[in-house]
């Protein structure tokens, strides 16, 4: 593996009380990866948004399933890839959508698309997956911390 | 996720710290309506409050919603970076009466005649 790349795998059970354990680590690869403190914020929301639908709606927050979570932290972006098995997501609640002040849902794909550069839903064999990914701007690359 | 809840005569103090997520924010929107149910007028101290989610700002709206049809005042202070951070994003931050500090909320919430925003 290039020093500059970095990959960590979690099969998590699709339990909220595991969702600060993922955030925990999203926040710190997005520091390493060189981005700023309210950008890791906005990461580790991003992510924990796209675990909480699955636990909610493709799981309908049944704690017994699994959820695989892929953090990539490459030259040029942080990829983040979500799998369940579960039931297929509505398209349009993926979809960009106008918020409404007092609606109390529709807020965490919003969350996610703000922080995000790409998001990308697909069915595949193994399941429902969700790519999520953050472009590094120049500087964050440079400023990557030695060791990796 | 812990709440504690302080009494200023009229007004109550609900102060909530640690992470508010999918896990526990029913807890807090439990909390949260019953303590309304006992006050005129509540103030949200989210100063400890580490991270926050969607569904956690959903059920601070839904705490302001019930406020408001019951013509009680909530109110919110001491919010974090990371907090107002979410409230910006879901452009909640003109929904909110937010105050900076404890002081200024409870006199908001003491305040007379203006019971709702």
């Amino acid at each position: 593996m290039n020093r500059a790349e970095v990959l960590i795998r979690f099969l998590v059970p699709s339990d909220p009380c595991y969702l600060s354990v993922v955030r925990a680590t999203v926040g710190e690869l997005a520091a390493v990866c060189g981005l700023r403190e309210q950008e890791c914020r906005a990461m580790t929301l991003a992510v924990d948004e796209a675990m909480a639908n699955v636990i909610r709606h493709a799981y309908r927050g049944d704690p017994a399933h699994a959820i695989e979570v892929e953090c990539e932290g490459r030259a040029d972006r942080l990829n983040f890839t979500l799998l369940d098995q579960g039931a297929a997501p509505d398209m349009a609640r993926l979809q960009p959508h106008p918020l409404d002040d007092w609606s109390l849902s529709g807020r965490g794909t919003h969350l996610i698309r703000s922080a995000m550069d790409e998001v990308h839903y697909e069915r595949v064999p193994r399941g429902n997956q969700l790519r999520l990914s953050k472009l590094l701007p120049a500087p964050a690359r440079a400023g990557k911390k030695e060791g990796l | 996720m812990n709440t504690a809840i302080r009494n200023f005569g009229a007004a109550t103090v609900v102060d909530i710290t640690g992470h508010i997520d999918l896990g526990s924010s029913p807890a807090l929107r439990k909390a949260m309506l019953e303590c309304l149910k006992g006050t005129d007028r509540m103030a949200a101290n989210l100063a400890g409050v580490k991270y926050i989610d969607s569904s956690g700002i959903a059920s601070l709206l839904e705490v302001l919603k019930e406020a408001r049809k019951s013509k009680k005042k909530f109110v919110l202070f001491g919010l974090t970076a990371g907090v107002r951070e979410v409230l910006q994003l879901t452009r909640l931050t003109g929904v909110f009466e937010i105050f900076e500090s404890e002081d200024g909320a409870l006199g908001s919430a003491l305040s007379h005649g203006s019971s709702c925003p």
